[in-house]
């Protein structure tokens, strides 16, 4: 079962089209990083998605409900918004405890108490309004997963987040693998590749790419070789002229960065270019695409 | 959950001081007012330095005109500003965005508002009127109580319309200018509208100018009627209107 599904989902501004026909499935149970440069409709999608901004064209259904009819699946959700805004009067405690009677939560304080550990605001007696930025982070953390939601919506949840509590956040997401959805937005490339099932990379208002982490991988066109021989001078040479060679680059007059378009070419063609030349083979190393190649080919061919 | 949202604004109006600065107003123009009434004329006496000035002797219809005139200005002003941005400020910080991804009616949190304003404000408006009559009669120990009470209420039903017309433009305005600037062109388009005569007696502004004919010379509640029951029915409009707004509205 899908968690969430958009159908031509569409929002308009006058004039720009901040999401345009979106269709996006997100399966249940799947940890779903939205990714996309600044401006290219992440946040926009949320807020349809929240029934915070009405779509213009086309619809989504949450947990099986569609966003036009009603807003009861949000009760369903923990959303963290890219900057929390709180109450500032109250203490973390008191407002989980306004957050817990809004989601018609009884008995809270154990779950409230479990909540402060995990985002480690557990001994924080001062006003929110009083927090950093970081802690305020981890209060949106807190009140998101409060009600042990099946789905979590979370806008940039380690943006304002140190190393050490990026990490916390990222295990504690990573924790959620399997029985809880959770569609997350960010530009942080790592986060994502660590984390997440699948992705879907948007930009100006288009899903340009969504499937799954791995199968990405394998439909990423461009391959880098590493080679290090003994002439590499000689051997740019000869591969300047090769249609499968996208581009190359020299490694400390020892070695050479190779990006290849067709790696099965490259694959039977190097060796033999190397062996009829006589050239002193002496590393070759076939480097994985990372998130951050996949998502600047992916936007850069779009555009 | 309309309880539970009240709590929330009650818990915001005693940790934020709002509270107490409506308090204090409340209580400070409810005793100033008789103060007033009673020494101002001996103040104005001794102040003349010679010069021959004759006033009426004070009474405790001056008590309540002075007490109905400072509800009606200071009072006024300090309940609106206090009160205007209670939904949009939320709108404009975040937090009605926050506290409506939590599945709640919008229509419920705008009424749920509305209602502890009001709720909020007759209670303090009982208090400093007890207050006021209590020194009052200190003063003046023939005070009438019909009449005061009378006036009293008549500002309780304009009151009901200025807090409707608060939220309303509250709900509709996007920052506390906004509905500040919303809420006082309303008003002073309903201030207009009351120079024409077969508007007039239906104008919720009449309440107030009724207010001090009461207590000046006598009840007369058959003149309230109609501004009574024309206010009522356009803070319903108000209060509905805002609450089905924010409703639809994009946050």
């Amino acid at each position: 079962m899908l968690a969430i599904k958009t159908e031509g989902l569409s929002k308009y501004f006058k004039d720009k089209r901040a999401v345009d026909n979106l269709n996006l499935e997100v399966p249940e149970g799947v940890i779903f990083g939205y990714l996309g440069p600044n401006g290219a409709g992440k946040t926009t999608t949320i807020r349809l998605l929240l029934s915070l901004a009405k779509p213009t064209e086309g619809t989504a259904h949450i947990l099986g409900k569609n966003i036009k009819e009603t807003r009861s699946y949000l009760n369903k959700i923990g959303f963290l918004p890219e900057v929390p805004s709180f109450y500032n009067f109250f203490n973390a405690r008191e407002f989980l405890h306004f957050i817990a009677d809004l989601s018609g939560m009884e008995k809270p304080d154990k779950r409230i108490e479990e909540a402060l550990k995990i985002v480690n605001l557990k001994n924080e007696k001062k006003r929110i309004g009083a927090y950093s930025r970081g802690m305020k982070q981890r209060m949106g953390i807190a009140q998101a997963i409060l009600s042990d939601p099946p789905l979590l919506i979370l806008d940039e949840p380690t943006s304002a987040l140190d190393p050490e509590g990026r990490k916390e956040i990222l295990d504690l997401i990573s924790s959620f693998k399997g029985y809880k959805t959770v569609f997350f937005s960010t530009h942080i490339l790592s986060d994502a590749e660590r984390i997440c099932d699948m992705v879907g990379i948007i930009k100006d208002g288009k899903l340009i790419l969504s499937d799954s982490i791995d199968n990405i991988k394998k439909s990423y066109t461009k391959r880098t070789l590493l080679i290090e021989v003994d002439r590499p001078e000689k051997l740019m040479g000869i591969l300047h002229n090769l249609n499968w060679v996208e581009s190359m680059s020299p490694i400390n007059n020892k070695g050479i960065k190779l990006e290849v378009k067709d790696l099965t070419t490259a694959q039977k063609e190097l060796p033999q270019i190397i062996t009829k030349e006589k050239i002193l083979l002496n590393k070759w190393e076939l480097i994985e695409p990372n998130l951050e190649d996949i998502f600047l080919e992916a936007v850069h061919n779009d555009g | 959950m309309m309880v539970k949202l009240i709590k929330k604004e009650l818990v915001e109006y005693l940790k934020t001081g709002k509270f107490y600065i409506l308090l204090f107003v409340f209580v400070f123009f409810a005793i100033l007012s008789p103060i007033t009434a009673k020494f101002l004329p001996e103040i104005i006496k001794n102040l003349s330095q010679g010069i021959s000035i004759t006033i009426p002797p004070p009474t405790w219809r001056d008590s309540f005109v002075q007490f109905s005139k400072n509800l009606n200005q200071i009072v006024f002003i300090v309940i609106v500003i206090v009160f205007i941005g209670s939904v949009s400020e939320e709108k404009n910080h975040g937090t009605a965005a926050l506290v409506a991804t939590k599945g709640i009616d919008r229509r419920k949190w705008v009424v749920s508002k509305f209602l502890f304003q009001f709720i909020l404000s007759v209670l303090l408006l009982i208090f400093s009127f007890f207050l006021c009559f209590y020194y009052a009669k200190l003063l003046f120990p023939d005070t009438q109580f019909y009449a005061a009470i009378s006036s009293t209420v008549l500002f309780l039903i304009y009151l009901f319309f200025v807090l409707s017309l608060t939220i309303f433009s509250s709900s509709i305005g996007k920052n506390l200018l906004q509905s500040a600037g919303i809420f006082f062109a309303i008003f002073i388009v309903i201030n207009i509208l009351n120079i024409l005569p077969k508007v007039s007696p239906y104008n919720p502004m009449t309440l107030s100018s009724i207010e001090s004919q009461w207590i000046s010379s006598k009840v007369a509640w058959e003149d309230a009627i109609k501004p009574s029951i024309s206010s009522l029915l356009l803070s319903a409009i108000l209060i509905i209107s805002g609450a089905i707004y924010f409703h639809n509205q994009e946050l």
